[in-house]
């Protein structure tokens, strides 16, 4: 691309973002204050809410239950996948099942964990754990499929060690099919965290909106959404600067 | 589906045996895990925990109850009514996105902003738009498919073969036939991608929507029933549930190769 092309496109995008904070301004001073609060408003609330310490508050709590949920479905997930990349037999077994349970929407097992497991933080972190697993599972198992079998023929060939056979082969391997799936689930974690936040005990970012929205807080509401969103946008744009780069020989791989 | 990774050098008669052993280690698994999940909740868990038996024994009277069903009904309906509006609106905005080096520069960060926004986090505010009601739920749907569909549209669009646009243009197609006979076909796998994650993305919307909003649909179902302790039919409404999102998926990948044979899966989906 060009410089002149690249700079009229930063230009198009300022112009378009120029354009819409102006429209959500107008919107929200026009539609009423029970609707959509100003982006000035949202700002100034959001200022508001990190002085008093609020904001951090909420961010560190939910960023804890979103850490060590995500944490785990990526240690469970990828170490499981790996190892039905080496047990065929395990892999057979069990991957229709994989595939089911990543179509399932896990949000509707909320209100069991709920009944079971009551208020505390562990049922919180078992909720962004199931909405993150499968995914990673799910993806690892496809890579894990994908192994051409003489790799590892030619791996035993050669005597290889079964820990050189997984450093070597395996790992590498099915890697970029797992950085995939973490990316893919990033997003539902982040579901799955507000999620847990809002139906299980109320904490976080959830919190904050849960109850702003009982309370009418218009402003506070669009400011936790901005929150969330540039949270979102920050995590997924880290898992996709991941993937690219560790993932940069998958094309080949095939 | 990728090439299985099994040795091609078996004696004839060996496939059929493969294929039973396979089919066996399959129903073996889970059979296991149905036991496992039965032999845990007899020994640990209080009486009203679903457990197989339990769920196989309320199954006919949850299924043939008009309540169930109408819930059914309206949870998938709106999916199905949430995927239907995002898919066309979705379309033409990604492959808008995708051919116009404007549109795209005018609309990427709103685009991939929202998609990147947990679609949770929006339910206070639609529940003050829209009250709670039936359209709470379809806007939840709406908004969790729409962003997925317009991503991998725009990646569809964006991905043409240069000389199938040549083609067009030596025959001097006007610029709407190029949109609808060529780039929206040649876009299709990516868009089909886009569909499976848009319908993942749709069903939980719904789900938590009915949560949050407690409007009768499969997800009010089971917060309903498992709060007066009646696991096992909270249960059959998972499953329900878990049949949708298996049988969309089914459908879509059907579609995908017996339409797109040349499609690779693992081509981008976002």
């Amino acid at each position: 691309m060009t410089a002149k092309r690249r700079a009229c496109g930063w230009l198009i995008t300022s112009l378009g973002l120029g354009a819409g904070a102006a429209t959500w301004e107008i919107a929200g001073r026009s539609v009423g204050a029970a609707f959509v609060a100003p982006l000035s408003e949202t700002l100034v609330r959001l200022a508001g809410l990190a002085r008093s310490g609020e904001l951090w508050h909420a961010l560190a709590s939910s960023l804890a239950l979103f850490a060590a949920g995500f944490a785990l479905s990526v240690a469970v997930g990828v170490s499981f996948g790996l190892l039905l990349a080496r047990a065929r037999l395990l892999r057979v077994a069990l991957e229709s099942y994989i595939a089911i349970l990543n179509a399932t929407p896990m949000a509707a097992l909320i209100p069991f964990i709920l009944s079971l497991m009551g208020f505390d933080f562990a049922p919180k972190v078992l909720v962004v754990f199931l909405f993150a697993v499968f995914p990673i599972l799910y993806n690892t198992v496809e890579g894990a499929r994908s192994i051409r079998s003489e790799l590892i023929e030619v791996a035993r060939s050669f005597r290889s060690t079964e820990r050189a056979l997984w450093r070597d082969v395996l790992l590498p391997f099915v890697l970029p099919f797992a950085l995939t799936g973490i990316r893919q689930a990033i997003g539902r974690a982040l579901v799955g965290m507000i999620a847990a936040e809002f139906f299980l005990s109320a904490s976080g970012l959830g919190m904050m909106l849960q109850s702003a929205a009982q309370s009418f807080d218009i402003a506070t509401i669009f400011a936790a959404i901005l929150l969330v969103t540039l949270l979102g946008v920050a995590l997924m744009e880290l898992g996709g600067a991941i993937e690219r780069r560790c993932a940069a020989w998958r094309n080949l791989a095939k | 589906m990728t090439s299985e990774s099994r040795p091609l050098t078996l004696a004839p008669g060996w496939g059929a045996a493969l294929l039973t052993s396979t089919a066996a280690a399959k129903l073996g698994a889970g059979a296991l895990l149905l036991g496992i999940w039965e032999t845990g909740v007899r020994a640990w868990a209080p009486a009203y925990v679903a457990r197989p038996t339990g769920v196989i024994a309320v199954l006919p009277s949850v299924l043939g109850s008009g309540a169930f069903l109408s819930a059914a009904a309206a949870t998938l309906g709106s999916v199905i009514e949430g995927l239907g509006i995002a898919l066309l609106l979705g379309i033409a905005m990604g492959i808008a996105m995708g051919r116009s080096f404007v549109v795209d520069r005018l609309l990427r960060y709103y685009v991939f902003g929202l998609f990147a926004m947990p679609m949770v986090a929006i339910l206070p505010l639609i529940t003050l738009w829209f009250g709670y009601t039936d359209g709470a739920r379809l806007a939840t749907t709406v908004f969790a498919a729409f962003f997925s569909i317009v991503l991998n549209a725009a990646d569809g669009a964006r991905a043409v073969p240069l000389e199938y646009l040549e083609v067009g243009r030596c025959f001097r197609a006007r610029r709407l036939r190029v949109l609808v006979d060529i780039v929206l076909p040649a876009s299709m796998p990516y868009l089909l991608a886009g569909i499976r994650l848009a319908a993942a993305r749709a069903l939980i919307g719904a789900v938590v929507a009915e949560f949050f909003i407690s409007v009768n649909g499969l997800g009010f179902f089971i917060l309903f029933n498992s709060r007066s302790f009646r696991h096992n039919q909270a249960i059959v409404a998972v499953l329900v549930l878990a049949g949708g999102g298996v049988g969309f998926e089914a459908l879509v990948n059907w579609v995908t190769r017996r339409y797109f044979p040349w499609y690779r899966r693992d081509e981008k989906p976002r």
